[in-house]
């Protein structure tokens, strides 16, 4: 996952790999998704998120679509 | 593979862990085997031994080849290019999300992320005040299906 100054830079660079379009994530959704998934990681009872967890999460900031399936 | 009914918190698994990264937290320096022996009064084969099972885990990441900790993620133990400052420390992420989520995991007040563009290199940042993103340059790109992050989580 990295920045990018602008979809311009995006297209640039993915182009250069052939690679397809991927996720592309507002600074605040990317905050929130990070936020939610990190948050608990120093606490000790902090365990994995399992599968439906994650695809609850990626619903819940909108991220659908078969890129954020994981099943 | 860690056996999912074992009580993470009170296995060696769980210990190690937790030291990992409660010091990775605490310093921005994610220890490696010597350091977790020590402090844990354990040998290093069994540290080791340990770390393989949390990377077979997902749990962190192991750099290829030494066994040394790559990423105890978010928190990146070799400098990657992206930082963060937060808390009186300097952190390394091994991508945007990564970067983030130190932020998140130290429940900082306010932090820094730089991070250089992934195609021109331009320095972009991220600044946070009072727990929220409050200015960002640039936006954020997941190369990789969400269901694939694993097969190769240093390209995702």
């Amino acid at each position: 996952m990295l920045l990018f100054r602008s979809e311009e830079h995006i297209d640039r660079w993915r182009s250069a790999r052939e690679l397809p379009r991927g996720g592309v994530l507002d600074p605040n959704v990317a905050w929130q998704l990070a936020r939610d998934w990190y948050q608990d990681k120093v606490n000790p009872q902090w365990r994995r998120h399992t599968v439906d967890e994650t695809q609850a999460l990626f619903e819940r900031l909108g991220l659908r679509g078969d890129f954020w399936r994981l099943r | 593979m860690i056996d999912p009914s074992i009580r993470l918190d009170e296995s060696i698994e769980g210990r190690v862990r937790q030291f990992v990264f409660e010091r990775a937290a605490r310093t921005g320096v994610v220890p490696q085997t010597p350091a977790i022996a020590e402090a844990l009064g354990l040998s290093g084969e069994d540290v080791s031994a340990t770390l393989k099972r949390l990377a077979a885990a997902k749990v962190l990441i192991l750099a290829p080849n030494d066994g040394d900790i790559w990423a105890a993620n978010p928190f990146c133990a070799v400098p990657s290019g992206i930082r963060v400052i937060a808390e009186g420390n300097r952190y390394w992420a091994i991508c945007a999300w990564d970067a983030m989520g130190v932020v998140a995991a130290v429940q900082a007040e306010t932090a820094v992320i730089t991070a250089p563009c992934g195609d021109c290199g331009e320095i972009l940042n991220l600044q946070f005040e009072n727990h929220e993103l409050k200015h960002a340059n640039g936006i954020v790109h997941f190369a990789v299906p969400a269901r694939e992050w694993w097969k190769n989580i240093g390209f995702a």
